[in-house]
């Protein structure tokens, strides 16, 4: 058994031997939506076996192989960037180094998991504010193809895979068109062919419901929608306008998808009631953006998670839009404004954590510090949730403690001592 | 004096060529004189009707009006008992008979740099003053009877293209005579902010617009009064146009308030033809002597019976629609000269409809005949000859069978011009609505026609022994009326045999008589009789819409109800963060008056009696929010990309105050702004220094004596790294072309600088030739004077270094690079340099010259001594500034009091400010911000911004404004649901998307996203 002065952590981050190590004196913000201030936790190899608050509990020293105080920090389950092209793309002007868009309308069979870089400079960068999970989500088309959810430390995509092609991703036609671009740029107007573009999506979903493997020539694609049907992946539908998101709950009934998500959502919160009787979860729109009207309140987009929350539905925040991969180290600070706009404290927690993990499937492991559970976490001076105070000093992925470091923080040092030497 | 007398002799030149016009037969004979009698008359700058009166006509002239004319012996005499006539109206604002000049089409994308015109004209094709109208102009009869049916008689008429349009000529149909049609060639010059069918890359942005034409005025008072050794088409058309009125097509009333400047400065006058939203700049507008023509052709209602889609309207729009009306009375009370134009109206119905709108807001009817007669005719100077019926003018006026002013149903019936009667297509006097009894030698049918409106319709029933409709279903029907002529083709219920019936219309309409061939072809007579039926009574119950909404400030959603007063405030209790040595203080109160910072500290309670006092406690305040990097507010245009070098455009141009981000931003505490020119061009444009005040107009936005700034910029986006393999073609495309635009740019201004020196040193009093004033070399010799600050867009050390290399050697200094994201690199050199840094926090991996950015910049460049903002470049982050700059804590570990310096106190710095902004110290600017928590935590919101003591936001009065907003808007929809139902016609919504600036957006439209900044 070994005391770790906090400071000398940092000396066996990556290591992988096993060990039972406990941490001591930390408040542990659970992911559930509750907090244990003064807790002890306790990680057996690559799993969380012990969450009891110190005042109510004690432990025998000698049961473990390491004991670290943290001093009263903050600890926090690993959050979850859903719906982002982070570790497909590098460079965004760069079209070399852009994975997340291949040509044609109806992809499901494309999969974003082999194409996962994970020595991706960006995804470096995310990891140490504290996200630890991310689904690399494809783009473009009708039907872009599927997401997997992979880890943020890895060394290759076959190690990093948490849940491998967990969904697809419909991109529901505009309700609006038009727009044009942004060297020609056109009026919107009502998209005429709204009818029957949804009638196109439909014809296909009813192809491939019909499909039987073993009937006819193999069909890649449809071969790959098979499991939307059974539950075994996810159907993402992006969608954001109220018209939208009325046509997809009809979409949804027809087809009786087991697990059916909205991601978007921006106007979710006015029917409240038929999206809760539908039971589809939402992937919210970046709540950092300007109301999509002129006319909506300034603070609307801010207000919308706890508009959610206050009428029953289920949603997970999310920062898809405008630099995406890179934006993903801000994650905390979306939930951070929902919670000063009405969300409270352990339910912001939740909407990065616990939330993305039940809505897309992993939330048996994880999601949240609870016993049983992957010992993935982290551990912040201050409130993760507030730029101010967010401080990771600790971090744990599968029970292995990690990096806390990244290339720019190598940069600053680097420049930092130049001028401090000269 | 010389001019009257050109013209005088220009007339008396006309009237010998028209007796010279050879005649192919003998002479025609014509009534020479002709006696109108019995007729109401409009005189036109006249406040009554003349009832029962004449009109004596010899010639093409009115050689007597009145009630007690003698009819003179030998002269047609006409009787118009009961008809309207009125002056013919004069059209200002048309291009009819004037085609626009074309060019060969290239087939690529790559950017035309050069004009295409193949001789020395004037450097730009936008600019062709020397095109004329007169010249070009091609009698289009049908496009002029059309406007003879809207009572127009008068059409000033252009190249409807360009910034510079050239001149305009007043064109008439005689209809007898050609040599009468031309009026007067060059009667007026045009002038727009839009480039038009020019393809030139330059300029590309409505401040470029603006920049191009100041340049045309120096270069034509240049080419008039020196030598220029050379000769230039264009200026030589253009200085002989100096006594023509200037005429400016306008798109907004924003534009008009930039034309305007730009008169100031050349001392020149423009008459403005509107848009139709004048009233909501009412107070920029009056009191300013100027002279407007507006269009009526008022919006439509939306459809809204879509409430998906209606949701979509922006309130601004549908306030629009309810107030669009009241322009002419709102610019009228005021004392501005105001004209109409019939531009974009779709039929004289129309054109009537709306008239009688503008006087059901109370206008008189003879103000509005003013505007279409004497005072366009004023206009022009010609109201000696048109616009209004008196001895010695034009004989031209129209004739409408009631007073259309008074009566719905007023149709025009004929038009004089120049003392010849136009027949009109649409001539008809009889009225044909109602059902008709037709009996075709005992064949019966019932017939209901409507003669009314543009297109006549017709249905016919069957009847039975007993003359009863047999059923409810039609037959088809036509007929044509033409005078009391009318021809109808009746068909019957199987569609296989047809009665063809021709008549006469009695003069009331009652009866009709003629011949018919029946389907055998033989000839049958016939007879229908309109039958007198009750007329069914409409009971639904009208909803009372009369009710209209006031113009707010702006007039949109969160508009102001009133403009906003300083008063006196203070702030008790507050945790005040000053900025200053003292630091943070707890339970201190801050005392504003007339807009400033007069007391921090415990204020005495006797100071307060008179004061509003603001319960602070548990709050913050700060000093507000200064974004160094802004593109909200911006018209038409954040780049003007066209060049290497456009120093001589200014963002200062095009401030638009309507923008909703102003009070976006206001709700997240900023209080000014530089609003930059993007960054396109190594050398981009000036910037505006503003403060957000809603509701205010653009020039009020100004910060008052603000230093002068400009944009540079260096790296992928002056290269066109990420435009497309087409634009390949204008220099520079590396960061080695780069630094010799530079140094290129400024040699030239040296030179130039010079020769003005020399100039003036040699002028002593006397009148010398001066040197071509350059606004481009101006700007640039103000940056080598220091009088004008360089904030340089930024990205790799190596070009950092480059232009700190450049700025040494010629003597100045780089005030700011922004965004600078390898600054961390350089920030020794920087502080020796003497160069402020305004960066992100953490943006990166946008594109490749961003690679090396980290989110510790701000943190290591404070460290070295460097003054650094963080700013915005972005309409959304602008508004969480404080949460931007809560980052440095975490990354790099800046204190509290710095961090938020770098949003505050560091760019008021960087924009030589700082002596009335930035901090909370007596004498200072009242621009204040209460927060609800520390300003630097995410729990932080803005309960109130101020600026110079007054308060632009509240958070208490933004949820009154959003009830507000929602009232007004139910309202609005529910009075255009029920004129939706009266069948008017409706305009589907579509749906603008909100565009934002970046720094690299182009075109005068931005876009809706871009990564690249």
């Amino acid at each position: 058994m070994r005391y770790f002065i906090f400071s000398a952590l940092f000396l066996i981050a990556n290591s992988s031997f096993t060990q039972k190590v406990l941490y001591t004196d930390v408040t542990v913000h659970v992911g559930n939506g509750t907090v244990i201030e003064n807790a002890i936790v306790g990680c057996d190899a690559d799993r969380f076996v012990l969450i009891k608050n110190a005042l109510t509990s004690s432990f025998k020293a000698k049961n473990w192989d390491t004991i670290v105080s943290l001093q009263g920090q903050h600890m926090y389950p690993s959050f979850v960037a859903t719906n982002t092209t982070l570790g497909l793309t590098e460079i965004d002007a760069v079209r070399a180094t852009r994975d997340f868009d291949d040509v044609g309308e109806f992809n499901p069979h494309v999969r974003t998991q082999i194409a996962f870089n994970t020595e991706s400079r960006v995804v470096e960068t995310v990891r140490t504010n504290g996200v630890l999970l991310t689904q690399a989500t494809p783009r473009g088309g009708r039907v872009s193809g599927a997401s997997s959810i992979m880890r943020l430390f890895a060394w290759n995509w076959e190690d990093a895979t948490v849940l491998k092609d967990d969904g697809i991703h419909i991109n529901w036609p505009k309700s609006t068109q038009g727009g044009g671009w942004w060297a020609e740029p056109k009026p919107k107007k009502r998209n005429k062919n709204y009818a029957s573009e949804i009638l196109k999506l439909m014809r296909f979903f009813e192809l491939a419901k019909a499909y039987d493997s073993n009937e006819v020539p193999f069909d890649q694609r449809l071969e790959a929608m098979k499991d939307c049907f059974v539950g075994t992946k996810r159907v993402y539908i992006h969608a954001n306008e109220l018209q939208q998101i009325h046509d997809v709950i009809d979409f949804v009934n027809a087809f009786k998808f087991p697990f059916p998500v909205i991601i978007g959502g921006y106007d979710a919160h006015l029917i409240g009631k038929k999206l809760k009787d539908a039971n589809i979860p939402i992937m919210l729109d970046r709540i950092h953006g300007l109301p999509q009207i002129e006319d909506e309140a300034t603070d609307l987009p801010y207000r919308i998670p706890a508009l959610l929350k206050e009428q029953g539905i289920k949603f997970c925040l999310q920062g898809s839009g405008d630099m995406e991969a890179m934006n993903s180290r801000n994650l905390p600070f979306l939930a951070g404004t929902a919670m000063a706009y009405g969300l409270e404290e352990e339910a912001a927690v939740r909407s990065i954590s616990l939330d993305p993990c039940e809505i897309i499937g992993i939330a048996a492991d994880y999601g949240s510090i609870e016993k049983g559970k992957k010992a993935s976490f982290f551990v912040s001076v201050g409130n993760a949730l507030d730029m101010m105070t967010n401080d990771v000093t600790l971090i744990c992925l599968d029970g292995v403690l990690r990096s806390t470091s990244n290339f720019q923080l190598e940069l600053y040092k680097r420049y930092r001592d130049k001028y401090e030497r000269q | 004096m010389k001019k009257t007398l050109t013209f005088f002799i220009l007339l008396l030149t006309a009237q010998l060529w028209s007796q010279y016009r050879p005649n192919n037969g003998v002479t025609a004979s014509k009534a020479n004189v002709i006696l109108i009698k019995n007729a109401n008359l409009y005189l036109g700058g006249s406040t009554n009707v003349l009832n029962a009166a004449s009109i004596l006509i010899k010639g093409d002239k009115i050689i007597e009006v009145g009630t007690k004319i003698k009819e003179p012996n030998g002269a047609l005499i006409i009787d118009m008992e009961g008809r309207t006539i009125m002056p013919s109206f004069i059209e200002l604002n048309s291009n009819i008979g004037v085609e626009k000049q074309s060019f060969e089409k290239k087939n690529n994308f790559a950017p035309q740099i050069e004009s295409l015109k193949q001789n020395s004209f004037y450097w730009n094709q936008a600019v062709h003053p020397e095109l004329n109208a007169g010249e070009k102009y091609k009698k289009d009869l049908k496009a002029l009877r059309a406007l003879n049916n809207f009572g127009v008689g008068y059409c000033l008429t252009r190249h409807n293209d360009g910034i510079i349009q050239g001149t305009a000529a007043l064109v008439t149909a005689h209809g007898a005579d050609l040599s009468k049609d031309m009026i007067l060639d060059k009667a007026a010059s045009f002038y727009s902010f839009s480039k038009g069918s020019s393809r030139q890359s330059y300029p590309s942005s409505q401040m470029g617009s603006i920049a191009l034409l100041r340049q045309s005025f120096y270069d034509l008072k240049f080419y008039t009064e020196s030598d220029p050794g050379f000769t230039d088409l264009s200026m030589e058309a253009w200085q002989d146009q100096n006594e023509l009125p200037r005429f400016f097509i306008t798109k907004d009333k924003l534009e008009i308030l930039r034309a305007m400047k730009i008169a100031k400065e050349f001392n020149t006058e423009f008459i403005y033809v509107g848009s139709g939203n004048e009233y909501e700049s009412l107070d920029a507008l009056k009191g300013k002597d100027i002279k407007v023509i507006l269009p009526i052709n008022f919006p439509e209602a939306y459809d809204v019976s879509d409430p998906y889609i209606s949701r979509l309207i922006p309130l601004s729009k549908l306030k629009h629609w309810e107030l669009a009306p009241f322009n002419f009375k709102k610019l009228f009370e005021n004392g501005i000269s105001v004209s109409i134009t019939t531009e974009g109206l779709k039929s004289s119905k129309q054109l009537w409809s709306n008239i009688r709108t503008i006087l059901a807001t109370g206008v008189s009817k003879f103000d509005v005949l003013d505007a279409l007669t004497v005072r366009p005719a004023g206009l022009i100077g010609k109201s000696d000859e048109i616009g209004s019926l008196k001895i010695g003018m034009h004989a031209s006026f129209s004739v409408y069978d009631l007073d259309p002013f008074e009566d719905k149903s007023a149709k025009i019936n004929e038009v004089w011009l120049q003392g010849v009667q136009q027949p009109l297509n649409a001539f008809n006097s009889i009225t044909l609505a109602g059902s008709y009894d037709i009996n075709i030698d005992g064949f019966r049918r019932k017939v209901i026609l409507n003669g009314n409106g543009e297109k006549p319709t017709c249905n016919s029933f069957e009847l039975d022994a007993s003359f009863k409709s047999i059923d409810s279903s039609k037959c088809k029907c036509d007929f044509q009326m033409s005078g009391n002529d009318i021809s109808i083709k009746l068909v019957n219920r199987e569609n296989t045999s047809a009665y063809l019936l021709r008549g006469k219309i009695s003069k009331n309409g009652s009866i009709i008589e003629g011949a018919a061939t029946a389907p055998d072809g033989s000839w049958k007579s016939w007879s229908a009789l309109k039958v007198l039926g009750k007329k069914v009574k409409k009971d639904t119950p009208i909803k009372d819409t009369s009710y209209v909404g006031s113009c707010w400030f702006p007039n949109m959603a969160f508009g102001l109800d009133s403009s906003l007063t300083s008063s006196k405030y203070v702030f008790k209790n507050a945790t005040v963060w000053t900025n200053e040595v003292q630091g943070i203080l707890k339970e201190t109160d801050v005392l504003v008056e007339d807009g400033k910072i007069v007391q921090v500290g415990n204020v005495d309670n006797t100071l307060t009696i008179d004061a509003e006092i603001i319960d602070a406690s548990g709050m913050h305040l700060t000093s507000g929010i200064i974004d160094e990097h802004s593109h909200i507010a911006i018209s038409k245009g954040v780049n003007e990309g066209g060049q290497a070098i456009s120093a001589e455009v200014s963002i200062g141009h095009v401030v638009n105050s309507e923008d909703i981000n102003i009070y976006r931003q206001l709700s997240g505490g900023v209080t000014s702004a530089q609003l930059l020119h993007g960054s396109a061009n190594p050398i981009g444009g000036q910037s505006a220094l503003v403060k957000l005040k809603w509701g205010a107009s653009p020039e009020e936005m100004l910060i008052e004596n603000a230093p002068g700034f400009i944009k540079f910029a260096l790296g992928e986006n002056v290269k066109q790294s990420n435009w497309g393999d087409f634009n390949t073609v204008r220099f520079p495309q590396t960061r080695m072309g780069v630094e010799q635009v530079f140094y290129d740019g400024f040699h030239r201004a040296r030179q130039y600088k010079n020769e003005w020196l020399e100039y003036n040193k040699n002028r002593k009093g006397k009148k010398g030739i001066s040197p071509r004033m350059d606004l481009e070399l101006e700007t640039l010799v103000e940056i080598l004077d220091s009088k004008r600050f360089i904030t340089c867009h930024s990205y790799v050390q190596s070009e950092i270094n480059m232009l700190m290399h450049v700025a040494d050697s010629m003597g100045f200094r780089v005030n700011t690079f922004t965004h600078i994201l390898e600054g961390y690199k350089v920030a020794d050199k920087m502080k020796n340099h003497g160069v402020g840094g305004s960066t992100f926090s953490d943006w990166w991996a946008y594109k490749y010259e961003v690679n090396d950015a980290i989110p510790y910049n701000a943190a290591l460049m404070s460290e070295q001594g460097v003054t650094v903002a963080i700013n915005s470049d972005d309409a959304e982050m602008g508004r969480r500034l404080n949460q931007e700059a809560a980052k440095a804590i975490k990354y790099g570990g800046l204190s509290q009091e710095e961090a938020w310096k770098l949003v505050t106190l560091n760019p008021a710095k960087l924009l030589h400010l700082d002596d009335r902004m930035g901090s909370i110290k007596v004498g200072k600017d009242a621009d204040l911000v209460l927060w609800t928590h520390n300003p630097l935590s995410i729990m932080s919101k803005v309960q109130k911004t101020m600026i110079e003591g007054r308060v632009y936001y509240d958070a208490e009065r933004n949820d009154v404004l959003a009830t507000r907003n929602r009232l007004e808007r139910a309202r609005i929809i529910q009075k255009m649901a029920l004129d939706n139902t009266a069948r008017k016609p409706m305009r589907i919504y579509k749906h603008d998307k909100e565009r934002f600036f970046h720094c690299d957006s182009h075109g005068e439209q931005g876009e809706i996203k871009t990564n690249l900044h």
